[in-house]
């Protein structure tokens, strides 16, 4: 399954992996923007507004009428940051035309609809339809007010947001609730006009479509727009942190997160990433690693405790949750381990399960079309070429020594303790 | 020569083989071109299982809750000390396991060595050994597990509904129990749930991959011995047919209230295919009534009633049946007012042909997006297996459900008495 890559318009591409395994094509288009906050929120808005209503399909009930007639197709709104890049976009899946009743051509059916969606939004003038725009940003500014809902990821996300405060990292891929609030339906108008003309664009199809009958209609839908597209943003790496940062946080739960943001040394990048990998593996990547087995297995702190790498900005996180008693015994427990594959404490066993755990995740990676397209888009934002087995074979070539110089490359930058001040098993619902 | 039995849909283009291992266990496997293959070891037991004898046993054995859940964490130590998840790891495999309500399920996936990753699975299930310490030792990590949902709101919520719901019935209990139900927990107990429930004829093993039946059969000769089979009484209070609690309220941390709005249904069939066909029925229904292209939902969400999405759903095994639908809402019982309005306005009015129809045919070909990963088809293949249906069977069913069949489940289910609203609102101080 190679990648093959078309030029839609200056800027714009289409990638597209061919394959007939599934029985769901699934495709994205995809705005990648520098992450910024002055167009963070606008960016995040852009997406969501544009699912209110087209001009052909002017509301959501339309929208989802005629996605159910084209036999339960999805459209849905894309807004992440990988690294300091903010991507925002819309995907989509649809079944395979071999299960349709007449042979429907519902790549092309589908991408008519996106294209609608996405060129032909409802408007008022140089702006927005006010109520959509008006009632998105109340969504949105719901979503990150709910983020707290999910302990384990607030904590994390909290960890990252202090240890890169004065980095573009530390800014939020939907912007604050501030921005949001104050971004307008013109605004934002301009800001996807904005985007339609600068940002560069990356369009994937995964699955069997016409892939020429769909670059033309792409291109066709570029062709009016006089493209001056910029360079996609790099991302600022710290291979080594400075002063130890410490922020404790009191919310009234039950359990304590404890969370350690490390410097991993090195990013995607960085032609010996795959060493990084192998070190995080070992230290704390999955149910064989060492906090799995030392933190949780032998010494009964916690339920989960496990570390994983941000390949694009080069940060490895630990996230635990823990009774709030034991926390300087976890924090330290969680030390003695990074300590031990430093000094080269692991054995053959734990050294070949962790490789072949991770060439098992890049042979799975082959069985998901959503999976690829994320992986995939990702080496590309980066730069870095490759494939699912070529990075396989890289993680395969790693030896000991590497993954020791690995860990003795990685610095302690944020503690973050989530310090949960409840008070017994709060079961009296 | 093996009895295999081969299931194909037409529709759907899947097959699958089904025979029954001379240890008695049940074998499934469900062939499919994908480099991912994934392997689940499963048994008829789950959190409600907590009286229980087997056939000729003199009394019942009542145990504490949580215990399916703890045996579940605890089957993966091993006699010779080694730990399960080491020796998958010896062949890559990526291994796991989870508790429900009706059923514990052991599983992995990988991309080479399937069938040493199999004899593991099938070995250390199949081989219990816990000790005084080795059980002690597992108090803290599953306390924690349990103080994680606690403070997680929608597991909390769910919770909350089955608890306004349900009076006696076992679906209260937490899957996981409380510390303090988990703290009476021995050896002793863990060794009494295992015999009776890891019966291989309560058990099943399916197989979803790029595999053949004899590898599969192969394995199980290897590591399986035969076993007579069981026959397990199981005993559950009686539950009323009207909800226990019609509002219920708790106050965490969280942003903005958050609701579930519960429909109990104790009329349930004794046959699987009807249970089947109920299930797809109700699927239609919600998604005519409540579904993103319906009246309702997009009302809802133009007045800002609810942030983001609203999802809709039927259970049904055959201990106990709902409707669920949860939400976030800044007035949650707004919202439960117009639900219920949404719902008399449709028994009056009658349902509408078009959506009927459109509904129907959209949930028809969602289902093709079931069968492209290794995972997805032996999860749900299991799910529908567990309560004797069949996830190639479902298609069919649903085809032929009518809009007399929706019609008539809107009547009968959809009553007033029925309902419970459950809500997870921000503690007091946070409100603004």
């Amino acid at each position: 399954m190679a990648l093959i890559k078309k030029k839609i318009a200056d800027g714009v591409s289409l990638n597209y992996l061919e394959t007939d395994k599934f029985k769901t094509g699934y495709m994205s288009v995809n705005f990648i923007a520098p992450l910024d906050s002055a167009t963070a929120a606008k960016n995040a808005l852009i997406p969501s507004i544009l699912l209110r209503g087209s001009v052909k399909y002017p509301n959501m009930a339309q929208i989802n009428k005629k996605l159910d007639y084209l036999y339960a197709a999805s459209l849905s709104s894309r807004c992440e940051k990988r690294g300091e890049i903010q991507i925002f976009g819309l995907t989509a899946s649809m079944i395979d035309p071999a299960y349709t009743i007449d042979g429907e051509n519902l790549p092309l059916e589908v991408t008519d609809m996106l294209a609608d969606i996405l060129f032909c939004p409802v408007t008022d003038g140089e702006a927005f339809n006010a109520a959509y725009t008006e009632s998105e940003k109340t969504n949105l500014i719901d979503a990150i007010n709910a983020k707290i809902n999910n302990k384990a990821y607030y904590a994390r996300m909290r960890c990252i947001e202090e240890m890169c405060k004065n980095e573009r990292y530390g800014i939020s891929e939907t912007g604050t609730p501030e921005e949001v609030a104050a971004c307008t339906a013109e605004t934002v108008y301009a800001q996807y006009k904005y985007a339609l003309k600068n940002y560069p664009v990356e369009i994937f199809f995964v699955g069997s479509c016409d892939i020429d009958a769909l670059a033309d209609k792409l291109t066709s839908l570029f062709d009016s727009i006089a493209r001056t597209p910029m360079a996609i943003a790099e991302t600022e790496i710290i291979k080594k942190a400075e002063a130890v940062k410490r922020i404790d946080e009191d919310m009234p739960v039950n359990q304590g997160k404890l969370n350690i943001g490390f410097r991993a040394g090195a990013s995607i990048k960085d032609a010996d990433y795959p060493a990084v990998m192998m070190f995080n593996e070992i230290f704390g990547g999955g149910v064989t690693s060492k906090l799995f087995m030392n933190v949780r297995e032998k010494m009964s702190l916690c339920y989960y405790c496990s570390s994983a790498p941000d390949a694009p900005k080069g940060l490895i996180i630990v996230s635990s949750g823990i009774e709030v008693a034991n926390r300087e015994i976890a924090e330290k427990a969680i030390f003695d381990q990074l300590d031990a594959v430093k000094r080269g404490d692991f054995n053959e066993e734990e050294y070949e399960s962790a490789k072949l755990g991770l060439i098992n995740s890049y042979r799975e990676l082959a069985d998901s079309a959503r999976g690829l397209e994320m992986w995939y888009l990702g080496r590309l934002l980066n730069g870095v070429p490759g494939d699912p087995d070529s990075v396989a074979a890289s993680i395969e070539r790693v030896t000991r020594d590497e993954i020791i110089t690995a860990a003795n490359r990685v610095s302690l930058d944020t503690v973050y303790f989530l310090n949960g001040t409840l008070k017994g098993e709060g079961e009296d619902a | 020569m093996l009895n295999v039995t081969t299931k194909r849909s037409e529709f759907l283009k899947e097959e699958y083989y089904s025979y029954t291992h001379k240890s008695g266990l049940p074998v499934y496997v469900f062939p499919k071109q994908l480099s991912t293959t994934y392997a689940l070891f499963a048994t008829r037991y789950g959190s409600i299982d907590s009286k229980f004898k087997l056939e000729g046993d003199k009394d019942f054995t009542v145990v504490p809750d949580g215990i399916a859940h703890y045996l579940e964490h605890k089957l993966f130590e091993n006699p010779n000390g080694e730990d399960t998840f080491s020796r998958y790891a010896k062949y890559g495999a990526s291994a796991n396991a989870y508790t429900g309500n009706t059923m514990t399920a052991y599983l992995f996936s990988c991309t080479s060595n399937f069938k040493e990753s199999l004899e593991i699975l099938l070995d250390f299930v199949s081989t219990p050994y816990f000790t005084p310490e080795t059980v002690e030792k597992e108090q803290g990590i599953i306390a924690q597990e349990i103080r994680m949902y606690d403070d997680h709101p929608f597991r909390r919520l769910y919770h909350m509904m089955l608890e306004a719901m349900y009076e006696k019935h076992n679906v209260r209990i937490n899957v996981a129990g409380t510390v303090e139900s988990i703290s009476h927990i021995t050896a002793d107990i863990l060794y009494e749930c295992y015999r009776v429930f890891y019966n291989l004829s309560n058990m099943m093993l399916i197989v979803c991959g790029d595999v053949t039946v004899d590898e599969v059969n192969e394995v199980c000769d290897k590591v399986l011995k035969e076993q007579a089979p069981a026959s397990i009484i199981r005993e559950y209070p009686e539950e009323k047919a009207e909800v226990y609690k019609k509002r219920d309220e708790y106050a965490m941390q969280v942003a903005k209230p958050l609701f579930a709005i519960g429909v109990k249904d104790v009329d349930i069939s004794d046959d699987p295919y009807m249970r089947m066909k109920k299930s797809a029925t109700a699927d239609i229904l919600n998604d005519v009534l409540f579904g993103k292209a319906g009246d309702f939902f997009n009302k809802l969400y133009e007045e800002g009633l609810i942030s983001g999405s609203l999802d809709a759903g039927y259970s049904i095994c055959k201990s106990f049946a709902y409707n669920a639908m949860f939400g976030e809402s800044s007035d949650p019982d707004e919202v439960f007012a117009r639900f219920k309005a949404c719902v008399e306005d449709a028994k009056k009015n009658g349902l509408c042909r078009e959506d009927f129809e459109r509904s129907k045919r959209a949930l028809y070909a969602a289902m093709i997006k079931w069968f492209d990963s290794t995972d997805d088809i032996a999860n749900n293949f299991l799910q529908f297996k567990l309560d004797d249906g069949d996830l190639l069977d479902y298609a069919d069913i649903l085809g032929g459900v009518t809009y007399e069949d929706v019609t008539a489940l809107l009547h009968n289910a959809f009553k007033e008495e029925f309902y419970s609203l459950a809500i997870v609102k921000p503690l007091d101080t946070e409100v603004k």
